[in-house]
């Protein structure tokens, strides 16, 4: 079957629904995991989730894995609601999704660069909408947005995306193997 | 087992929504969204502190209208506050930035002579203005306004109704479907969590242990995560062959909660168009609510 980018039926539905409660659980459970002598940036492993669900699943259902992981993971833990990081984390999952149809065994050394790259631009991407959202927000300055946002949450979302994302894709091609999907 | 992880895991699957009886919840959801949502553009149109505290007034009613208590939500409020030291204390006191472009440059400097260090006497020149104090003080009104808007929905806003609320502000029936779902599988999701998790340490898997790096630390991480993730994509396959069974997508969905608008809702939804299209044209008509300093407050630099 003919893979479609931007097609939502009933299988994106589903997907997109398990990668927002997964990026959502696993955020909460990986939490405690602290940036050595950075004690106040939280480490987020989870974040490889919309990254993987992208490249596998396509744009729409990573967008969602992100946007709508990261709104329950806020409701769970009591912090609100902050669209404009939603929003970033959304097109974190976004980026990678758009070469979701070149994908052929996810376990190739191509497929897995191409997952990185692309995961590494929505980082770059995302991040950058959300930090630039504060200064219209909260009236902080370029300098301040990037040192106080963009890149505290930039570096560890590129280590631990890039790092994860091979795992999983390597993997999901077992299964896929496994179960002929 | 390193403190902090226990207690953050078992309250994995505890919403924050509880019923209070506050004045907040006899509202219907989707006015709530559309409040929170114009409230959020109209007092980004303003850095003045007059009408800055006209919304942080508003804020704070709205935000005590809900009944939830400190203890519920001072998480929250700690994370806030965080966000508030670093806006405010390091970059728009400490380091000075150019805060946005708001606030003109020069000014009257607080320590005009600048200042020595004891025991060393060095010398050292603050570049910290008074308007940019003023400043400072707008910036707490202004995100805390915001923040009390919308830290409190997690605490007032029934899980079970997100779903059907956005389907009712307009959103796609199958984004609104995937939202519904989502929420619905976060409890699952965390007893899978759980249960691998004990799977894993029965193995002589040590999560808790923090030698080494941090990549280290994430590889750590992959045998949790990968069987949670991979036992979910299987379960999603007979989720799909399921609801494609039963048809879904067909025809628009029904939903199980009905939400009507009642009086209430409409001058909640007429107050948030007036907040909004007011802050507009008090801006753009009127040219007012820009970046404003007190006289008083200039008179304490002696100017």
């Amino acid at each position: 079957m003919q893979k479609k980018s931007w097609k939502f039926g009933t299988r994106e539905v589903v997907y997109a629904a398990i990668g927002a409660a997964l990026y959502a659980v696993l955020s909460l459970a990986t939490n405690w995991i602290q940036l050595p002598s950075a004690g106040n940036v939280s480490f987020r492993p989870a974040i490889v989730i919309p990254m993987f669900f992208g490249v596998v699943f396509g744009p729409i259902v990573g967008f969602i894995a992100g946007f709508l992981g990261n709104i329950i993971s806020d409701l769970i833990a009591g912090y609100g609601f902050w669209f404009w990081w939603d929003l970033g984390n959304g097109v974190i999952g976004l980026v990678p999704g758009l070469i979701a149809v070149w994908m052929t065994t996810y376990n190739s050394f191509k497929d897995i660069v191409w997952g990185e790259v692309f995961s590494t631009i929505g980082v770059l991407v995302g991040m950058g909408i959300a930090s630039i959202s504060e200064m219209w927000v909260s009236g902080a300055d370029m300098s301040t947005v990037i040192f106080a946002n963009y890149l505290p949450a930039v570096i560890p979302d590129l280590i631990n995306g890039l790092i994860l994302l091979p795992i999983l894709m390597i993997a999901y091609a077992a299964i896929v193997k496994r179960s002929g999907r | 087992m390193r403190p902090g992880f226990r207690p953050y895991f078992e309250m994995l699957v505890t919403w924050r929504y509880r019923l209070r009886n506050g004045l907040m919840e006899k509202f219907d959801p989707r006015a709530r969204w559309i409040f929170s949502l114009a409230f959020l553009f109209a007092v980004t149109l303003f850095w003045d502190a007059r009408f800055l505290a006209f919304f942080f007034i508003i804020a704070f009613v709205w935000y005590f209208s809900s009944r939830a208590k400190w203890k519920e939500t001072r998480r929250g409020w700690y994370l806030i506050g965080f966000i508030l030291f670093m806006m405010i204390v390091i970059n728009t006191i400490i380091t000075g930035g150019g805060a946005g472009g708001v606030v003109p440059p020069g000014g009257h400097l607080v320590w005009p002579q600048g200042g020595t260090i004891p025991l060393v006497g060095w010398q050292f020149h603050f570049g910290l203005t008074w308007e940019r104090l003023w400043f400072a003080i707008c910036q707490l009104l202004r995100i805390g306004a915001i923040s009390a808007i919308f830290l409190i929905i997690p605490y007032t806003m029934d899980p079970r109704v997100y779903g059907v609320t956005f389907r009712g502000l307009g959103l796609p029936d199958r984004f609104a479907y995937s939202m519904e779902l989502a929420f619905r599988y976060v409890p699952t999701l965390a007893r899978d969590f759980g249960t691998t998790l004990d799977a894993q340490r029965a193995r002589g898997y040590e999560i808790e242990r923090v030698k080494g790096g941090i990549i280290k630390q994430i590889v750590r991480i992959a045998p949790l995560i990968v069987p949670v993730t991979m036992n979910s994509i299987l379960t999603g396959e007979d989720v799909t062959n399921a609801m494609d069974l039963r048809c879904f997508g067909t025809r628009p969905r029904t939903w199980l909660q009905k939400l009507t608008f009642h009086w209430q809702d409409y001058a909640l939804i007429a107050f948030s168009i007036i907040l909004l299209v007011g802050g507009i044209i008090m801006l753009y008509a009127f040219h007012l609510g820009n970046f404003w300093v007190p006289e008083f407050w200039l008179k304490l630099a002696g100017g």
